[in-house]
């Protein structure tokens, strides 16, 4: 086998690159997936973590609103260990539209969707953080995803069915031969190394900055960057997703997801140069925690953990002028078809709520070219570590009485869990406390999940993400990175980079508690360190 | 119950007024939450050189051996810095390379110490290095799945069975001229550190942990032990909720623990700290004084709070209750006439008396000197 020869090569580390590399390698092509940084950095690790059951978009954009109900379902059997089976409920307040109710409940029963108006007194009852001042309830099969762990679930998956995976690795040029695609140049953003892979078939799967990698295949992909703006909070306020019952709007839906709740979003238009440093204005906080605390009135005084922002990969109408890609949500274009270069195909628009759904059609695309014929296989066939439903069970099977922190690692990684259970006790003392994160389990990511950096553990385990935001555990999981070859130079500039992405989004929101731990942060780490 | 000085928080700062006012005779009481600056201290006294003369006193009498001389020191993750007036258990070099051969011991499962960055760091001074994972049977006793591996559980087992750990690293010893340690070592015994030193045949060098600091903590624990010999009174673990001040006088302070009481007194000091220890507080519109309500040098305008760069300087760091010349703050512009600030409550808004331990050290004796050339009965 040449190392450097692909059947495709997916451009793009996010849920849908992912999604389509998992895809692509089980219909038995040979795929190499390359990241100009870390999986799950663009949209797909900066949204609300929302599993929609599609009730949001029922009353709009209803073809959307059927997708989302599907792949719920879908999500459920496939990402166990992904998914928290929260419920969500839409509430009307005083101040809304009772009247709106009626018509969500029509969208949502037309989508598909189970979706029950329930008394306000029940919704108390149900969830006990919701704004007791309710007027109307409906409850929908809402839930919430963690979409580090799913797009690191499928990368897995992926490798596990042969496919490669380079991540820091930057597409420099798409190499074509008259007017078709045949590879790609890329350099290593680490150590510079500069390579050249081909492949019959390139995939753009690059969200928001498709529009670039789409100029350097020679066609045109226009994006409209729009920033959404997020505050997590430090406690699990709400049990159940709570969304208001109007048009959607900003800040109207808080999902709980393992140990915070998430409040968003905000939505602002963008140029597409800022799109690699989005930050999070004064206004949006003071907007986000105003209009959170109608949903549930105790966000008021509850510590805020971080403030981040994402962009929306939205694609522009104009190379569309039918508009139908837009209204569907999903964009998959074929450029031979669409402007004559063979070999090429982006991937795009869509939600991370659909992301199986997006790599399963360009995969029929990309399997069309190639004269494959199998058919996709991801709706039922579950990801690896989602085998089992329970994580308590998984842990139980594996330590028969686990300590919280083995069920932590449970509930992280599914039945793959079994993994870090090595019996050697000191590969169980904790690196991070907040989010009880082992040595074991740190070491499983830099060794079998390509974690090169604090950042890249921190996706894959939530380090750093706790109430201390990596004051305890950066310096710890940095001495076990420098480990690695030729290691402590870099990771000693990595540790600095962590350090500073924190505080990117605890300055924002840096009052109260935050600060008292910024400044033991900022103490700790230049005067009693000597970082 | 009546005192003649009460001193609100126990820290460095707190426990210097608080010793030498009781050692002037004056009846002292200290109200300590129980955490501090002193738990992350490096070891090193900010701004500070050669300890002045009533500093170096009060500490020998402690027991706490302090030294300076000119050269730099060696920081937990490698770099150098500047050396300044320290606790024996810091090595200050006058020349650098200090070592041309170094031994670094860690232990199996311990986390706290950072040798991949030392040794980065000494390899770049041309300093040859072997890491040592150093096992006893004392340390297999420590479950790292229930965070035992820590300094201070290590520090505790270690206190007994250092000369185990002396006799072996003996036996690893090679051609080392130096051997590099972890500063996990006498928290409850303060001769560890030296009977160490004279136990291994090689320069010793105890480099910092991760907090909690284990020489942070015994130097609470030992100026905590001269506080309460003097006859002082250490109240552990409470906390001042409200005071009752009338005409710029302060008469008392209630606490958590005994709400039924007033705590009296004809001085107060506050050394209660900067945010970590709750002597500053913020909410979105403000940074505050919690207990006096004090008149606080502040940005009023969050976003000047913070600098977007994590390493740089934060201005939030200098933000301090504002006093006049004899350390008295103030409301609404008025000072307080029986209430001295201390420490790092005062942020940077007192240059002249340094900064970190620095002005803990010289604000506090500043404030006892105030204590005692003042008038006592003030009322």
């Amino acid at each position: 086998m040449n190392p450097r020869e692909f059947d495709v090569i997916i451009i793009g580390g996010g849920i849908t690159g992912a999604g389509m590399q998992r895809d692509c390698a089980m219909r038995g092509l040979k795929t190499l997936l390359i990241e100009r940084s870390d999986i799950a950095t663009g949209a797909t690790g900066r949204n609300h973590g929302l599993l929609h059951s599609g009730a949001r978009y029922a009353v709009n954009d209803p073809e959307s609103a059927a997708e989302c109900i599907k792949e719920n379902r879908i999500l459920r059997r496939i990402a166990a260990h992904c998914i928290d089976e929260t419920d969500g409920l839409f509430i009307t307040l005083p101040e809304d539209d009772l009247g709106y109710q009626r018509t969500f409940v029509e969208a949502c029963q037309k989508a598909g969707i189970d979706a029950e108006v329930i008394d306000p007194d029940q919704a108390r009852r149900l969830e006990p953080a919701v704004n007791p001042a309710l007027i109307g309830a409906v409850r929908v099969p809402d839930g919430s995803v963690d979409p580090f762990r799913l797009c690191a679930a499928n990368m897995l998956d992926a490798k596990l069915h042969g496919g490669q995976v380079r991540l820091h690795t930057e597409v420099t040029a798409i190499l074509r031969k008259g007017d078709t695609v045949e590879g790609v140049q890329v350099r290593n953003r680490v150590t510079g190394e500069e390579e050249i892979f081909s492949a019959p078939v390139v995939v753009n799967a690059c969200g928001i900055w498709g529009q670039h990698i789409a100029e350097l295949a020679g066609v045109k992909v226009s994006m409209f960057p729009a920033k959404g703006s997020l505050l997590v909070f430090a406690h699990r306020v709400n049990n159940m997703v709570i969304n208001r019952c109007r048009k959607p709007s900003n800040a109207d839906i808080l999902v709980p997801g393992d140990t915070v709740c998430v409040i968003g979003t905000t939505s602002t238009r963008i140029p597409f140069e800022e799109c690699d440093d989005v930050a999070v204005t004064p206004d949006e906080v003071t907007l986000l925690i105003t209009e959170g605390s109608l949903l549930a009135p105790s966000l008021s005084s509850t510590r805020i953990l971080r403030a981040y922002a994402g962009v929306r990969p939205l694609v522009s109408a104009d190379d569309d002028p039918s508009g139908r890609n837009i209204s569907r949500g999903i964009v998959c274009l074929d450029h031979e078809t669409r402007d004559g270069i063979k070999g090429f195909v982006t991937i795009t628009g869509g939600k991370l709520m659909t992301y199986r759904l997006m790599a399963e059609l360009a995969t029929d695309l990309v399997c069309r070219k190639l004269g494959v014929d199998k058919a996709c296989e991801t709706a039922e066939t579950p990801l690896p570590g989602s085998e089992e439903r329970s994580y308590e069970q998984v842990a139980q099977k594996i330590w028969e009485t686990p300590s919280t922190a083995q069920k932590a690692a449970a509930s992280r990684l599914g039945t793959r869990a079994s993994r870090i259970s090595t019996g050697d006790s000191r590969e169980q003392a904790l690196i991070c406390e907040c989010e009880e994160v082992s040595a074991g389990e740190v070491v499983d990511a830099i060794e079998r999940m390509d974690a090169s950096t604090l950042t890249d553990l921190r996706r894959r385990t939530r380090i750093g993400m706790g109430t201390c935001q990596g004051a305890f555990c950066a310096c710890r999981a940095a001495s076990l990175l420098a480990g690695s070859p030729g290691g402590t130079a870099r990771e000693r500039a990595d540790l600095a980079n962590f350090l500073q992405e924190r505080w990117k989004g605890n300055f924002p929101i840096g009052w109260g508690e935050t600060l008292r731990e910024a400044e033991y942060t900022q103490w700790v780490y230049k005067h009693v360190l000597g970082l | 119950m009546r005192f003649d000085t009460l001193i609100i928080g126990g820290g460095l700062t707190g426990l210097v007024a608080g010793i030498s006012l009781q050692k002037a005779g004056r009846s002292t009481a200290i109200v300590s939450t129980g955490q501090n600056t002193l738990h992350f201290f490096s070891g090193s006294f900010a701004s500070l050189k050669e300890a002045p003369q009533p500093m170096a006193e009060l500490f020998a009498e402690a027991g706490i051996g302090l030294h300076y001389s000119p050269g730099v020191r060696l920081m937990p993750m490698g770099t150098f810095r500047e050396a300044e007036l320290s606790l024996d258990d810091v090595s200050i070099f006058s020349t650098s390379p200090f070592a041309r051969r170094v031994l670094v011991i860690s232990f199996p499962g311990y986390h706290e110490f950072f040798h991949p960055f030392l040794v980065e760091g000494l390899e770049k001074q041309g300093i040859y290095c072997r890491v040592h994972m150093l096992d006893l049977p004392e340390l297999s006793r420590l479950k790292p799945a229930t965070g035992e591996m820590r300094s201070l559980q290590l520090a505790r087992t270690l206190d007994t069975a250092w000369n185990k750990l002396v006799q072996e690293i003996r036996l690893v010893l090679k051609d080392e001229d130096t051997v590099i340690l972890p500063q996990v070592f006498g928290l409850n015994d303060p001769s560890v550190p030296g009977r160490i030193r004279q136990g291994i045949p090689a320069q010793v060098v105890f480099v910092g942990t991760f907090p909690p600091s284990i020489p942070g903590i015994r130097t609470q624990i030992l100026l905590k032990r001269r506080f309460e010999v003097l006859g002082g009174t250490y109240l552990m673990g409470d906390q001042v909720m409200e005071a009752h001040v009338h005409d710029g006088v302060v008469h008392s302070v209630v606490t958590r623990n005994l709400d039924n009481h007033y705590l009296e007194a004809d001085h107060f000091v506050l050394a209660s700290g900067s945010f970590f220890s709750k002597g500053l507080m913020s909410n979105p519109m403000r940074v505050y004084e919690p207990v006096f309500g004090l008149d606080v040098a502040a940005a009023e305008d969050r976003n000047d709070w913070y600098n977007p760069e994590f390493a740089a300087d934060q201005p939030y760091m200098g933000f301090g209750v504002l006093t006049d010349s004899s350390l008295h703050p103030m409301v609404d512009g008025r000072p307080l006439k029986n209430l001295f600030a201390a420490g790092s409550v005062l942020g940077a808004t007192r240059p002249e008396l340094g900064t970190g331990a620095g002005l803990a050290v010289n604000s506090a004796f500043a404030v006892a000197d105030a204590i005692l050339q003042s008038d006592t009965s003030i009322r």
